[in-house]
């Protein structure tokens, strides 16, 4: 990469070979105004306002576009220029109907703003008035093809950042329209929901319905935090205004968990359940109570201080400090009945790298950013697009952009199967025989002098018969085959598994896993979805009881108190409150009124995650902070400083 | 110093410039003694005196109203779009991605409320254009200040550079479509 040197504005301005004009620009602090130039984005010079001139060019060109080349004469400010500019702004007005009266994004949007800059306030072509409709078939995001550029700014994220490529243009020429799919409604189309679209929208054409006219960015203040739902601990921009979070964007889309996903951009911005806002006691008639902290506390410490077994599940929902809070309050009980509430999976997980290798760390597993690195991927018995959305979006951009082959392993379509290399498709059910069958074929497919190397996993799938598995699971043999063939080649494949795989509880599944992973990567990568944002920092607390799952038989744990931090986890809250069933005594720590909470003699209140300060530990082991968006009702203690005062309480 | 004369006109739209224009607040008395009002809504002359600015708000939906405009350019030596509807459409031009009949239909007679309603024909009844029209596709317009309602700042700008001798370009910073 040679240096260049170019000549802006009269300025000697440096870049670098293969760059545009644009950026040479930007890097030299040359402003050019832009609509469809999106950081991070292929551009593709569609809104004509970065035209700059050049010199020995016949016409103006797109800055975007033009390749920086030495020794060019560029002017960016030339009255000629801008008269350009003012023009095309014309015909982008004239073109759609553009009625800022009315528009939910007046005030933050781009068109607008570069018209006021160029003191557009007439516009002397004939208007088009085309008549466009409004699709707002989607549950949570509206497009206005009135407002359209026809920038391209959300097909390029759609495609280039989502890997999804729902949106595209549809038709040509005059009648050129963003669609989704295959001009579906976007409600019934493709989408993931993900977003990104209406942030990079640079106009009010597409829009979230919850966040419209709730406030613009310039009424908010912005916070910088981290999402703690699902674990992958993507940074997030909230904007909040009157104490409610209106809006939830990307700080940068383009780095790595600078993504967002359905769940990250909405959840948030919805109450989920009844909150409870104070403490609740169980009072004779068994109804549960308003009570203050201080009454709560002492029941407690009454039960419990009597109590000859006690029982603590957690849910990784929680923050560290919670955690950890949790964590010492056991050890003060010396109560050995720990555990989490997703901890089958914990140990399956860790038992089954244990198995592998004689170490049990998770940090074997490999980081979110290798898939985008990886050069094969398998999925198995995962389904990040509901759960890990991020996760799933990384698949779809290494498959279509850095041409990973894709294996996956399910029985039913997902929208990762039309991505695929190859598709297996076993019968429902565990997938040892797959798993066996593939690592066979990869080992035959192997290049001899990986073969040796790899002899140690090899072993693994010496003695299994592809043909004869193929039969047994009644899929075509040579789709085993051919998934072979494409993996064996990989240098840094990677394979995710998820809940497909950690129901079964078999962590020689896992390890089988593992071994895969080692035959097609200098070390095995693999990534399991964990179920909670604060999964793998629970695990690293050592709250995962080793022994054997507590919730799963509270019963037989001979425990007749019990302390569930639940925060504001609501899955599986029936099934947990069937299995206290036999507790005595029950304190509850949660956001939300659940089944589980109904269950309980004391309740305890818990801040949501969006307004506390905490540290969560992504699945794949890094720590992040939040940081609180929103005040909290002024009742509520922070969940570790509960716990704190619990222990302390015991101490009378 | 004789004083200049000004016309205004309020043609479709909803009046909010010339509550705009009110908003200028103590500008007002200072105006007054450098100009003369020779028609505005609330005078209710129907005819026009040849005047040295013409003022419109509002975009031109009927037959009416070109009339007005057209009779108004003839009158005044420079004229001045007022407002987002004058300057664009605006909120008037929402009917422009449908055919006259159609938005008839729906205001006379789709409408819930409306009960064995009929599109009114009278001679006395201006017939509507095919389109909503802003000021500058109907006669030549001078100068432009938008805005729905236009800032009193901007209207301020504009009369001023206007008895100036200049012809106002509103600046950036007091622009605003909304």
């Amino acid at each position: 990469m040679s240096e260049i040197t170019l000549t802006i504005n009269g300025k000697q301005c440096k870049g670098t070979q293969g760059d545009t004009v644009l950026e040479v620009c930007l890097a030299n602090g040359i402003e050019v105004p832009t609509l469809c130039h999106y950081k991070g984005l292929l551009d593709i010079a569609a809104c004509r306002m970065c035209l700059v001139e050049v010199e020995k060019e016949r016409k103006p060109v797109p800055a975007c576009a033009y390749p920086a080349r030495d020794g060019i004469v560029v002017t960016t400010n030339s009255e000629k220029i801008e008269k350009y500019r003012r023009l095309v702004l014309e015909l982008l007005f004239t073109e759609r109907n553009h009625l800022c009266a009315y528009c939910v994004a007046s005030g933050d949007c781009e068109l607008q703003s570069l018209a006021y800059r160029y003191q557009m306030d007439n516009a002397r072509y004939q208007y088009a008035w085309p008549n466009q409709t409004t699709d707002s078939s989607h549950p949570n995001i509206v497009m206005d093809h009135n407002r359209c550029i026809l920038c391209g700014r959300c097909i390029r994220t759609c495609d280039e950042i989502t890997g999804a490529h729902v949106l595209d243009f549809g038709k040509r020429g005059w009648k050129t329209n963003v669609c989704a799919d295959i001009n579906q409604p976007l409600g019934e189309s493709s989408c993931i929901s993900c977003g990104g679209c209406f942030q990079a929208c640079p106009t009010g054409a597409i829009f979230s319905k919850i966040s419209a006219y709730r406030g613009k960015p310039s009424e908010c203040t912005s916070v910088e935090s981290t999402c703690a739902i699902c674990g992958i601990g993507c940074d997030i921009h909230g904007l909040v205004k009157n104490n409610r979070v209106v809006r939830i964007d990307s700080p940068d889309m383009t780095k790595p968990r600078g993504l967002l996903c359905e769940i990250g951009r909405f959840e948030p911005l919805y109450e989920a359940a009844d909150r409870i806002t104070t403490p609740l006691k169980r009072n004779n008639k068994g109804q549960l109570v308003n009570c203050s902290y201080e009454e709560a506390f002492e029941a407690i410490a009454k039960k419990f201080g009597t109590s000859d077994g006690i029982a603590g599940l957690a849910s990784g929902k929680a923050s560290t400090e919670a955690l950890k809070a949790f964590a010492d309050l056991m050890e003060k009980l010396g109560s050995k009945l720990v555990d989490t509430l997703d901890g089958d999976d914990c140990r399956t997980i860790t038992q089954g790298i244990a198995k592998f290798d004689g170490k049990s760390g998770l940090d074997i597993e490999a980081k979110l950013e290798d898939i985008l690195a990886a050069d094969s991927i398998v999925v198995i018995g995962a389904y990040p697009t509901k759960t890990h959305p991020v996760i799933a979006s990384y698949v779809m951009r290494a498959a279509a952009k850095n041409k990973a082959n894709l294996v996956v392993i399910d029985p039913l379509r997902n929208p990762f199967t039309f991505r695929a290399s190859v598709w297996l498709k076993p019968p429902e059910g565990k997938k040892e025989i797959i798993i066996g069958a593939l690592g066979k074929s990869i080992v035959d497919h192997l290049p001899a002098k990986t073969a040796t190397a790899s002899n140690k996993y090899a072993a693994t799938f010496k003695d299994i018969d592809v043909k004869k598995a193929g039969k047994d699971l009644g899929i075509d043999v040579h789709d085993i085959v051919k998934a072979g063939e494409v993996l064996a080649g990989s240098k840094n494949g990677v394979i995710i598994y998820g809940s497909g795989i950690l129901q079964y509880k078999d962590a020689e599944l896992v390890a089988t896993i593992l071994n895969l992973a080692a035959l097609i990567g200098d070390k095995p990568r693999v990534i399991s979805l964990k179920r909670y944002g604060n999964s793998r920092g629970a695990w690293d607390l050592g709250l995962v009881n080793a022994k054997g799952s507590v919730a799963a038989d509270l019963a037989k744990c001979k425990a007749s108190s019990l302390y569930t931090l639940l925060a504001d986890d609501l899955t599986n809250s029936q099934e947990l409150a069937d299995s206290m069933k036999g507790v005595e005594f029950a304190v509850v720590q949660a956001s939300y009124r659940s089944p589980v909470t109904e269950k309980a003699d004391v309740v305890l209140p818990s801040l949501l995650w969006t307004e506390s300060k905490g540290n969560y530990t992504s699945i794949d082991g890094i720590s992040k902070k939040t940081v609180p968006m929103v005040k909290a009702n002024a009742a509520i203690k922070a969940d570790a400083d509960t716990l704190k005062e619990v222990a302390k309480y015991l101490k009378k | 110093m004789a004083k200049v004369k000004v016309a205004t006109v309020w043609l479709e739209s909803c009046a909010g410039c010339h509550m705009s224009f009110l908003d200028v607040d103590e500008f007002i008395i200072d105006l007054s003694k450098l100009v003369e009002f020779r028609r505005s809504p609330i005078t209710d002359i129907k005819g026009f005196d040849d005047v040295t600015v013409g003022i419109v708000e509002g975009s031109v939906g009927n037959e009416e109203e070109k009339e007005v405009i057209e009779e108004l350019r003839h009158h005044c030596k420079i004229l001045m779009a007022l407002g987002d509807c004058a300057c664009f459409g605006g909120v008037c031009a929402m009917r422009n991605t449908l055919d006259k009949e159609a938005v008839l239909k729906r205001a006379y007679i789709d409408t819930p409320s409306t009960y064995k309603g009929k599109i009114p024909v009278a001679p006395g009844v201006p017939e509507l254009l095919d389109k909503v029209y802003p000021a500058n596709q109907i006669v030549k317009v001078d100068c432009y200040v938008p805005g729905c309602p236009p800032e009193p700042e901007a209207i301020k700008y504009g009369l001023t550079e206007l008895l100036a001798g200049r012809i106002p370009v509103v600046p950036s910073n007091i622009m605003r479509f909304d």
